[in-house]
């Protein structure tokens, strides 16, 4: 009901005196507020981590055996002052790609690798350069690499893709990152379970499917969750691989 | 009001309504994006790209709460009408600062696949069967996709094109869009946050909305009970003396029209209480220059025959009325928008 004790704007027309007070008082707390959750917001964001791309290393040069689970991975036998003799490698392509149609003809044998290395803590991969620059024979003795089973084992932890957790992405893992992980996954990247406890010294397991197969996609509905999960597990140099039963997949509290 | 559809009728409280939108938001993607990067301790920073879409994404859903607070904080105090003015330049504001979120999340997390991008966004995740992990982003797209209608149809041509029931019906999309706002950041952001202070500001914006939602609606609701009125054949508006020169007072009719009865230079008449232009409340504005005027946005009627002054072609239906004594009644049969109705002298009036 109209009121004529109330001051009446209309729009075309100069604000009423008695409201430019209130008016004012309103574009004041509204700039001031929007600046205020800006910062609040803005300085609310979790710290991603340590890991990155390292293009503050160089490209990086690297020969060794590949080998394929079926994630294509190079046991380093020259290395370099970031990548030593010994180390298992993880190799991915550029962006959500994976380097098997170039790795598939090496299995087994001598292979030159270069490219940018990603980095989180103990956990690396490469993401190698394009055609054969990125990933070409190499002369010499192929050495044989023992792979050690370590049995079956039940861990908890987050099936995460290798690349973003490595930091490809800064956030690179948990639920808000989920789709990009499973399009990773589905781009063949070698996907990574993150295990609460350290396994034979680590947390950062290479995760396949069973049989030598790529994690199955019933698995994809349980990425980025905190999961419990049976498999076997296998040590290749640094790296463990662990190979997962899919039955045993289940969400935990 | 206007004769022929332009883009914008500006004028000068349009600029400083938009002057202060632009400043706020301005301000609060410059703090999120410039400022807060020094403050924050991290090793490495994230990705710029991430910090963008959050900054975008946090800005959007801040504008979009302070949108749906003016309404209902405009029904529960009239001072606040102003901000309902130009509200339509912040949704439209919104929805650019809401593509721009949704430019980079696409352009970022579902870029550098073999598969298209946008094609990814919609089966990269399809974890439908469970609630942690639930494809988030769907809320996103079909809140994104809502504000995008809303915006592109606010203009006054598609009022009139659509009519204004039809407009204001999808115009509560508004509503649904929002809820929609809230599962996208529920689902996504809040289950991996750590610090608390965004889901804090999270919550409370969310329950700001709601709660003056809520206690405006419930005003509303006891308003219509004092204002309610039977189903007989003149109904009881009021005693002529309770009526004020160039006010009105207004009656809901049994069959849930509102009609506004007005005072003008000592005689009644009566409207519909429905502004043409988005069904504004005529009888809570006033008589300026001899004509009823919405307190919305400041469309006019003679109250005499509910018409808009020439050259504006805006009609509203009018009601006949009559005195018996001192009360006033209405009938509550609407005459067809735009019927000239004599205006019945109100004798004693204050």
């Amino acid at each position: 009901m109209s009121d004529k004790d109330r001051p009446f704007f209309v729009g075309y027309l100069p604000a009423p005196k008695a409201l430019r007070g209130l008016l004012l008082a309103v574009c004041v707390l509204f700039i001031s507020g929007l600046a205020g959750f800006g910062l609040a917001l803005g300085i609310a964001q979790d710290d991603p981590g340590e890991g990155a791309f390292r293009f503050d290393y160089g490209r990086q040069t690297v020969t060794g055996v590949v080998e394929l689970t079926p994630y294509p991975l190079l046991r380093v036998t020259e290395g370099n002052e970031r990548i030593p003799a010994g180390h298992t490698l993880m190799l991915a392509g550029g962006g959500k790609t994976n380097v098997e149609s170039r790795a598939i003809p090496l299995e087994g044998q001598l292979a030159q690798v270069s490219g940018v290395l990603l980095e989180r803590g103990s956990l690396d991969m490469m993401q190698v350069r394009g055609g054969r620059n990125g990933l070409q024979a190499a002369e010499g003795e192929v050495p044989v690499f023992e792979t050690i089973p370590l049995g079956r084992w039940k861990l908890a932890g987050e099936i995460c893709d290798g690349k973003c957790l490595a930091g490809a992405m800064r956030p690179g893992r948990g639920l808000a990152h989920k789709a990009c992980a499973n399009l990773c996954l589905l781009g063949k990247v070698p996907p990574v379970f993150v295990s609460t406890q350290p396994v034979d010294g680590s947390e950062f397991l290479l995760i396949t499917g069973p049989d030598g197969g790529h994690l199955p996609e019933s698995a994809y509905h349980y990425v980025a969750q905190f999961v419990s999960l049976e498999g076997e597990v296998e040590r290749r140099g640094d790296l463990l691989v662990l190979r997962l039963d899919p039955d045993t997949l289940e969400v935990l509290e | 009001m206007s004769v022929k559809y332009i883009p914008v009728q500006w004028n000068p409280n349009k600029y400083i309504y938009d002057a202060v939108m632009l400043l706020g938001v301005g301000l609060f993607l410059y703090v999120f994006l410039y400022a807060s990067p020094g403050i924050l301790s991290h090793e490495r920073p994230i990705n710029p790209q991430v910090h963008n879409a959050r900054a975008f994404g946090a800005c959007a859903f801040v504008m979009l709460t302070v949108i749906l607070c003016i309404g209902p904080l405009a029904r529960l105090d009239p001072r606040f009408l102003p901000l309902l003015y130009n509200r339509r330049h912040f949704g439209v504001m919104t929805v650019f600062v809401a593509i721009t979120h949704a430019g980079y999340i696409v352009d970022w997390y579902f870029a550098f696949s073999s598969s298209n991008k946008y094609e990814a966004l919609l089966f990269a995740n399809t974890s439908y069967g469970q609630l942690a992990g639930f494809p988030f982003e769907v809320f996103g797209i079909f809140a994104l996709f809502t504000l995008i209608l809303l915006a592109a149809t606010s203009h006054d041509f598609w009022m009139k094109f659509l009519s204004p029931p039809v407009w204001k019906r999808i115009h509560y999309l508004i509503y649904p869009a929002y809820l929609s706002v809230v599962a996208h950041v529920s689902f996504g952001i809040l289950q991996d946050q750590q610090n608390h202070a965004f889901t804090m500001i999270f919550i409370g914006g969310a329950a700001a909305v709601g709660i003056l939602q809520l206690i405006a609606a419930l005003k509303e609701r006891r308003a219509d009970q004092e204002l309610a009125s039977e189903a007989v054949e003149w109904v009881p508006v009021c005693d002529v003396s309770e009526m004020k020169e160039g006010f009105a007072k207004i009656k809901l009719l049994a069959n849930g029209e509102r009609v506004a009865v007005y005072l003008n230079e000592g005689k009644l008449s009566a409207i519909s209480n429905a502004c043409a232009h988005q069904n504004g409340p005529l009888g809570e504005g006033q008589i300026i220059d001899c004509l009823v005027t919405c307190p919305w946005h400041g469309f006019q009627y003679d109250v005499t025959n509910g018409r808009s002054p020439a050259p504006f072609t805006e009609k509203i239906p009018t009601y006949n009325l009559k005195t018996e004594g001192t009360r006033v009644l209405v009938d509550p049969r609407a005459n067809p928008p735009g019927t000239y109705v004599e205006p019945v002298p109100a004798g004693a009036t204050s």
